[in-house]
């Protein structure tokens, strides 16, 4: 397992390479990244524009630029990734690329972190429950909720959640939801139980609404899944035995019906992370979404660089994990 | 009935979390009594506002009642001097450039100080003014100013106390002077001078100078020189304002805190306010399906004016057809500006006014109508086609010929925005009335569009400002690169020219009305509307109204905002 994973690892390297180069190359030739300066009216003095020309490398060749990016050799301290350092921003000399992710980074897992937990407990249920009651009331109640919530866009549903949550708020008199914002700002000096109850505010709408696409195609993997398992010859030979429908649903069936749920959710990873461009934008959340919107608005090209490079490594990270779990969790495979 | 039970157990345990958590006020949380939450419509790239990353009105808002100002435009157009900031109003010295070089100063209030108790000075002003210079000015070698103009005429400065005399370079006026710190300056105001030294830099090597500068605009404030000092926030989420202390303004701060957090996505704006988790915005873009949702909110007042952005169709006067005058003006005078307005903005703006002067708003005292009476814009149909008719056009079909060769057809081009949309739709119907025919074609890059000319008939817009005097050269003369279209004309040169060195704003005002009357009869430009802008504020709040004639908006009177009683 051991030798299987470090040379997976070994593996992704040249992978990561092609994703550099490709992601340096588009973000590149995608436009000028101080055509907003040069537009500005009145114009600048062209003083002005060669002191950015040259801050943010742009006086020099897309191979030197590109040489520069990775390696950081020959430029000022604030490129080169193998230095840990993505670049200089558009958006202002002080915007610190990798300090932001770090920052935004943690905003972001707190929301795919619940976001995924509660998708994941929900489509276990939902799909356990529509196999077992398959062709059921329940089943159908499922299976459409089912679609109804893989149809629904997230900004739409996003609008529909606050609204909700400003209805609720004015039947009960108070503010049990917030409809924007992350909530760290308020949970500042607060104790653990204000802590709590900021966190419900801030988090329920969002990680709902995050939540619901994976959960929708979770729970369909899992009624497959399940259903699969509940007609195998060893669960039927289990029920022949006289063990309990409990223990045959919980110890055999169960079990194995989640080996392809936790691929498929390993790889779901970095589609919920992506989730969180628009979801993050509806709350107002300042995480990985919202700066990769906001890089696009301000035409930040190193920023662009790494959350796309940033996002590559998540997609390979979760395919190799994936990979891993396969193995680990079903006994028929052995990696050699 | 044992699962049931427990169904209804988990049922009740939930009801009883959620109504603790209702009970305990939630994370949401009541705005505390002397407490107002002012969104600002975007995160500001710095804490300094004379950069061109920083010159955003993002980061003026942000430092609205921190960065002291000499001045500013009134909502209703009117100029008033900071009497809290400066002793007197200040000083024209010369302006008679045959007497000696234009000179002007600025003297601050005795009484006028710092939050940490230094008082302001004229040093304040001079280090103000060489971090808006260009680098080539040789006062600061990394100062990225995004307007230098004002600050490049200066030849000295002498700073006596309070007072700091500036005087330009010879042979240069400038009819802006009095601007030069104010609310709509490049810097939105002064900063201060004496935390450079405190901080160890020296302000006239220019290497430091630029280091202080870069400090400025990477360091969140807690300097301040207004009735407000930022006590908490970064560029990401919000800042938190409380009252200075050491304010020495007449009008007391009315609130105990202010709390702007920035909010990138003005379709959240309703439940939020709705949910009181904010109390107003000034939002920078218009939305006519925001704006539809506030007029049906009770307590809450709603205001819609003309905003400074101003849209407007320019033709490339350097394609094979569209060089004839006569084509041209046929062309402006079937374009129906009413319509286009009227389609963009005639549902939750019937107020809304056309444009009929390129430099001046209708509000402005120089304004003078220069388009009406020409007929361009009118969509009278049967006149442009009279023009061309007398210009030897002939109508075949559908199709407008010239010496039996189809006229066009031509590029119609914009960014891809809804107004724009609805607008470049409009303008083809329009042309295809006189034969003209159109392909509209969008582009994400404007900036490249324009600047490689690659267009033959283009809407899109400017930015006004109530400091015009740039603006005729800028946008017609024959040597500029905002001249996007190739337009050339001498009498149009020297007027824009005198407009950018009159000595007085009354003089470049006449000027560029000269320019104005000059550039119409060549159809060149044609202005449509400003686009309007929006402001909401809940009922709660007292003394607050939006301001479009600055780019502060509705915090330009923040040191006077208070709660309604």
């Amino acid at each position: 397992m051991l030798v299987y994973t470090v040379r997976r690892v070994l593996g992704t390297i040249p992978v990561l390479i092609l994703a550099s180069v490709l992601t340096f190359v588009l973000i590149d030739v995608s436009g000028d990244p101080l055509s907003e300066l040069r537009m500005q009216q009145p114009p600048p003095d062209p003083s002005v524009i060669e002191l950015q020309e040259e801050r943010l490398y742009l006086d020099r060749s897309m191979p030197e630029r590109y040489w520069l990016w990775v390696t950081g050799i020959g430029g000022n301290g604030d490129i080169g990734l193998l230095q840990g350092e993505f670049g200089p921003s558009t958006q202002s000399n002080s915007y610190d690329i990798g300090a932001q992710i770090a920052e935004r980074l943690g905003v972001t897992l707190r929301l795919v972190g619940a976001a995924m937990l509660l998708a994941l407990g929900l489509a276990i249920l939902a799909g356990v429950v529509s196999a077992m009651r398959q062709y059921s009331k329940i089943d159908y109640t499922l299976t459409f909720i089912g679609f109804l919530a893989l149809s629904m866009p997230v900004f739409w549903f996003g609008g529909i959640m606050q609204q909700a949550g400003v209805t609720f708020n004015d039947l009960v008199g108070t503010q049990v939801f917030a409809t924007i914002g992350d909530g760290l700002y308020q949970a500042q000096g607060e104790d653990l139980w204000g802590r709590i109850t900021n966190a419900f505010a801030y988090m329920t709408l969002p990680t709902i609404v995050l939540m619901l696409t994976s959960f929708a195609s979770w729970s369909r993997y899992q009624r497959t899944s399940m259903l699969e398992v509940l007609n195998s010859d060893y669960v039927r030979l289990a029920r022949a035995k006289g063990l309990p429908n409990r223990v045959v649903v919980r110890r055999h069936a169960l079990r194995t019906a989640l080996i392809p749920l936790t691929t498929v959710v390993a790889v779901g990873i970095a589609g919920v992370v992506d989730g969180t461009v628009l979801t993050e934008q509806v709350f107002q959340w300042r995480g990985l979404g919202e700066f990769f919107v906001t890089a696009v608005n301000e035409n930040d090209s190193y920023a662009l660089m790494a959350w796309l490079l940033l996002s590559g490594v998540v997609v390979i990270l979760a395919n190799l994990v994936a990979d891993i779990l396969y193995g680990v969790l079903d006994p028929r495979i052995r990696y050699e | 009935m044992h699962k049931r039970r427990k169904t209804l157990a988990l049922a009740a345990a939930g009801t009883s979390a959620v109504m603790a958590l209702s009970a305990c006020g939630g994370g949401g949380g009541e705005p505390a009594e002397e407490e107002v939450t002012w969104v600002i419509n975007s995160l500001p790239a710095a804490w300094g506002a004379i950069s061109s990353a920083g010159g955003s009105v993002y980061v003026i808002q942000m430092l609205s009642g921190i960065v002291p100002y000499t001045g500013q435009y009134q909502p209703d157009a009117t100029y008033e001097y900071n009497m809290d900031v400066l002793a007197e109003e200040p000083t024209l010295i010369n302006d008679n450039l045959d007497e000696g070089p234009f000179q002007f100063s600025f003297t601050l209030a005795e009484d006028a100080v710092w939050n940490d108790g230094t008082p302001m000075t004229g040093e304040d002003l001079r280090v103000t003014m060489m971090m808006s210079a260009s680098p080539s000015e040789g006062y600061c070698d990394t100062c990225d100013s995004r307007g230098t103009t004002g600050a490049d005429m200066v030849e000295s400065v002498e700073v006596d106390g309070k007072t700091a005399t500036f005087t330009l370079k010879e042979g240069l006026a400038n009819p802006e002077w009095r601007g030069m710190f104010d609310a709509h300056s490049v810097a939105g105001g002064f900063y201060p001078a004496h935390l450079a030294e405190e901080n160890g830099w020296d302000v006239d090597d220019p290497a430091q100078l630029g280091e202080y500068y870069a400090w400025l605009h990477e360091t969140r404030p807690e300097w301040s020189g207004g009735p407000y000092q930022i006590v908490d926030g970064d560029l990401e989420n919000q800042v938190v304002k409380e009252p200075n202390p050491e304010w020495f303004g007449e009008t007391e701060p009315g609130l105990d805190r202010i709390i702007m957090p920035y909010n990138t996505d003005e379709g959240t704006f309703i439940p939020a306010f709705q949910n009181g988790e904010i109390d107003g915005a000034n939002p920078a873009q218009y939305s006519a399906d925001i704006v539809t949702q506030l007029q049906d909110i009770q307590n809450a007042t709603l205001e819609i004016g003309e905003g400074n952005i101003w849209e407007h169709v320019d033709i490339n006067v350097e394609n094979e057809w569209l060089s004839d005058v006569e084509l041209r003006r046929a062309i402006f005078t079937a374009i129906n500006r009413d319509e286009i307005a009227n389609r963009n903005f005639g549902a939750t703006y019937p107020e809304y006014e056309l444009k009929n002067n390129h430099i001046f708003g209708s509000a402005s005292e120089y304004f003078e109508d220069h388009i009406s009476d020409t007929g361009q814009g009118s969509g009278d149909v049967e006149a442009a086609m009279q023009i061309l008719e007398d210009a030897g056009y002939e109508l075949e079909g559908d199709t407008l010929m010239l010496d039996g060769e189809q006229v066009g057809p031509f590029r119609l081009r914009s960014t891809d925005t809804v107004t724009r949309s609805n607008s470049l739709q409009l303008i083809q119907a329009q042309l295809a009335e006189i034969g003209v025919q159109t392909n509209i074609e969008m582009t994400d890059d404007l900036g490249a569009m324009t600047s490689e000319q690659d267009f033959d008939i283009v809407q899109f817009g400017w930015s006004g400002s109530q400091y015009f005097a740039s603006s005729p050269e800028q946008f017609w003369h024959s040597e500029s690169t905002s001249n996007f279209g190739g337009f050339a004309d001498d009498e149009v040169d020297e007027h824009a020219e005198a407009t950018a060195t009159a000595t007085s704003l009354d003089e470049a005002a006449e000027h560029a009305n000269a320019a104005v009357e000059a550039v119409v009869p060549h159809a060149y430009v044609l202005p449509i509307m400003a686009e309007p802008n929006y402001f909401f504020a809940s009922d709660r709040l007292a003394n607050v109204e939006d301001n479009l004639q600055s780019s502060y908006r509705a915090t330009y009177n923040i040191g006077e905002w208070d709660l309604a009683e």
